[in-house]
């Protein structure tokens, strides 16, 4: 259990407002394995983004928000780590790739200067050129044929596909153990979306970097994820190898979503028909040898 | 670089259009308003002939736009008249005033910058808060009243309860700092004086910070607005993933982009003290182009009331020209426009 790159135990979160106290996420368990890339799948507002910050530290720091429970990052418990060595954690060991790459990037600074930056996170003393040296090779990873032109522009110059592949290479330069990707393109069109998908996953694959992958669409997760985990208003309903989910889901929500799948167009979130009542039913596990669900 | 010098040089026409048309404005009102300049200049005492001949040597017998082509070749050679209130070159007039008022509104302004930024800064970093809720207060405070009324406060508080600062003036009486470029500051570095130049920026405090106060409250006011809205924007999320230092942030991620809409409000609380300045000035008895202002108006000194308005418009449009210059620097938008080069 312990190897794991990611162990989240147990996580509860509320934020407190001028309306009272709404709780978000009722204890939520999951964990990634080194190397695998594991999805976390549920309709918008599920409590999948607030996961992701929390691992990342970024919701700890807010003062609305209350968590319990335990993240374990390599073995180590982040909560018993000092908010300094906590951010050194953070674009160096994980790193995350966001939604929507075009306002992500600082629309002020050249993509070498925020490569620079990144790279400074590990290399404190990196100059331009050993930045154009690193960030020029990543680029060509992520199928950008001139990198020499897109390290010298700004984000608003450059299209979508472009920022989001920038905002790939970005997420790698130090070398994560565990790559967060919160919907990456969904602000985009659909091949521009697969495209990077199909990037992601030959990437992390090279770099053995393990992937913890946020989506709505189940549909985009069948070809991605070793592992899911299907989630429903802040608990977890589902989690299995995608394979045997896909093959034979047994929650009603996730029958639900298996059945949206077809529909969805575009970017679009899957439309379910309500029955709340049945899918409060219990977490369905489906176990599989070697990994602990 | 050169979609910004483009951009300058599109600016420096307008600007110039401007003034030609503020030229030809006030050429018409400052001869349309009743009077005569002549019989005004000569005193009730003055035979017919007298004011004829004065007339005459001002030209106001012929038609306006003949008057009009006369001063536009007197200003191609840098002239604008005689001042019929001090008998010497308007410009001279100008060059002997204008100084101080530039040194205090300059003061102000760097008041407005040094302390405005910041508060909106502090603030909004720490939004919601006990900080945060008291620059509002303050800046609020600030723009509230205006700044004639804070020069009477401050004076009555400062100058006159308390008396930690001088009640008026540009200088202590003691000093003599010989004129080389107008600006006393200047000219007390120059001929190394230390104490005169500590004197003098004492002097101008109280007044500076009058003329500053609305200024460094909208400053303060719009960066903590501008500024708390850049900070829920994606890209400060994605610096906060890469774990940057939070003052990091707070500079190149959220203070940066809310400059751009800070400036130019700051740039218009530029122009606006040139006219704030006047009463400021009146006030503190503050030896700058105001006094000089005033009287040329009641005067109907034509050749100085055109001189100082357009030395002044002059100035508001170089204010707004060097706005849009920091903006163009700042911003990549207008420095590199949207081709992808
Ligand atoms: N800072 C916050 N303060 C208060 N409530 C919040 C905050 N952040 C998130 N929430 C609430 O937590 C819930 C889960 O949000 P989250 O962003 O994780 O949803 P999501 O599953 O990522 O949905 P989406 O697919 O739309 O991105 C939502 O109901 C949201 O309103
Ligand atoms: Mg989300």
């Amino acid at each position: 259990m312990t190897d794991n790159i990611l162990d989240i135990q147990d996580l509860r979160l509320s934020f407190r407002s001028h309306g009272g106290v709404t709780e978000v996420l009722h204890g939520v368990s999951l964990s990634v394995a080194p190397e695998e890339r594991v999805a976390l799948v549920g309709e918008s507002g599920s409590g999948k983004s607030v996961t992701a910050r929390a691992v990342l530290g970024l919701l700890q720091s807010q003062r609305s928000a209350q968590i319990t429970g335990r993240i374990l990052f390599e073995g180590r418990d982040l909560a018993s780590l000092s908010g300094a060595n906590r951010r050194k954690l953070r674009g160096t060991k994980m790193s995350m790739i966001f939604q929507d790459p075009v306002s992500s990037l600082n629309p002020l600074f050249r993509i070498e200067d925020q490569f620079r930056e990144v790279l400074r996170r590990s290399e404190r003393s990196a100059d331009m050129r050993r930045t154009r040296e690193v960030a020029g090779k990543l680029l060509r990873d992520v199928s950008i044929d001139d990198p020499e032109r897109v390290l010298a522009s700004f984000p608003f110059q450059l299209s979508g596909g472009m920022n989001q592949r920038v905002m790939i290479a970005m997420a790698l330069v130090n070398e994560p153990s565990l790559l967060i990707a919160d919907e990456p393109g969904t602000a985009l069109d659909v091949t521009v979306q697969d495209q990077t998908l199909k990037l992601m996953r030959k990437l992390a694959d090279d770099r053995r970097a393990a992937v913890f992958f946020i989506s709505h669409n189940l549909g985009v997760v069948r070809e991605f994820s070793n592992r899911l985990y299907v989630i429903y208003q802040g608990r977890i309903v589902e989690s299995g190898p995608t394979g045997s989910i896909f093959d034979d889901p047994r929650h009603p929500y996730t029958k639900a979503l298996l059945a949206a799948v077809p529909r969805i167009t575009r970017a679009g979130i899957p439309e379910i028909e309500e029955s709340p009542e049945a899918f409060s039913a219990p977490c369905e596990i489906h176990e599989t040898a070697g990994v602990a669900a | 670089m050169s979609a910004v010098l483009k951009l300058l040089a599109g600016r420096l026409a307008i600007s110039l259009l401007v003034l030609a048309g503020v030229s030809m404005l006030i050429f018409a009102i400052a001869r349309v308003i009743p009077g005569d300049p002549a019989r005004i200049a000569l005193g009730p005492n003055a035979t017919p002939e007298q004011v004829e001949k004065l007339r005459q040597e001002l030209r106001l017998d012929q038609p306006i736009w003949l008057q009009y082509g006369h001063f536009l070749s007197d200003l191609s050679r840098g002239e604008l008249g005689t001042s019929l209130y001090t008998n010497r070159p308007v410009t001279r007039d100008i060059a002997q005033f204008l100084p101080a008022t530039l040194e205090l509104i300059l003061a102000a302004g760097i008041l407005m910058i040094c302390i405005g930024l910041p508060l909106g800064i502090v603030a909004a970093k720490n939004e919601g808060g006990f900080i945060d809720n008291l620059v509002r207060v303050v800046s609020l405070l600030g723009v509230s009243a205006p700044s004639f009324v804070w020069a009477v406060i401050l004076m009555i508080l400062f100058a006159f309860f308390l008396p930690l600062f001088p009640i008026a003036g540009r200088i202590g009486t003691q000093f003599d700092v010989p004129q080389i470029t107008g600006f006393l500051f200047v000219d007390c570095l120059l001929t190394g004086k230390l104490d005169a130049l500590a004197d003098a920026l004492w002097h101008v405090a109280l007044p500076a910070f009058a003329l500053a106060l609305s200024g460094i409250g909208q400053a303060a006011r719009l960066t903590r607005a501008n500024m708390v809205e850049t900070y829920r924007r994606p890209h400060i999320e994605m610096a906060r993933s890469y774990g940057f230092p939070e003052w990091r942030i707070a500079r190149k991620y959220a203070f940066r982009p809310s400059l751009i809409p800070s400036l130019t409000i700051i740039g218009l609380d530029f122009a606006a003290m040139l006219g704030n300045a006047f009463l400021v000035e009146a006030i503190f008895a503050w030896p700058g182009l105001s006094r000089y202002g005033v009287a040329v108006i009641l005067r109907k000194d034509l050749n100085a009331i055109v001189g100082t308005v357009l030395i002044i418009s002059a100035a508001f449009l170089i204010a707004n020209l060097i706005v849009d210059l920091l903006i163009a620097l700042i911003n990549p938008r207008i420095r590199h426009g949207r081709d992808r080069s």
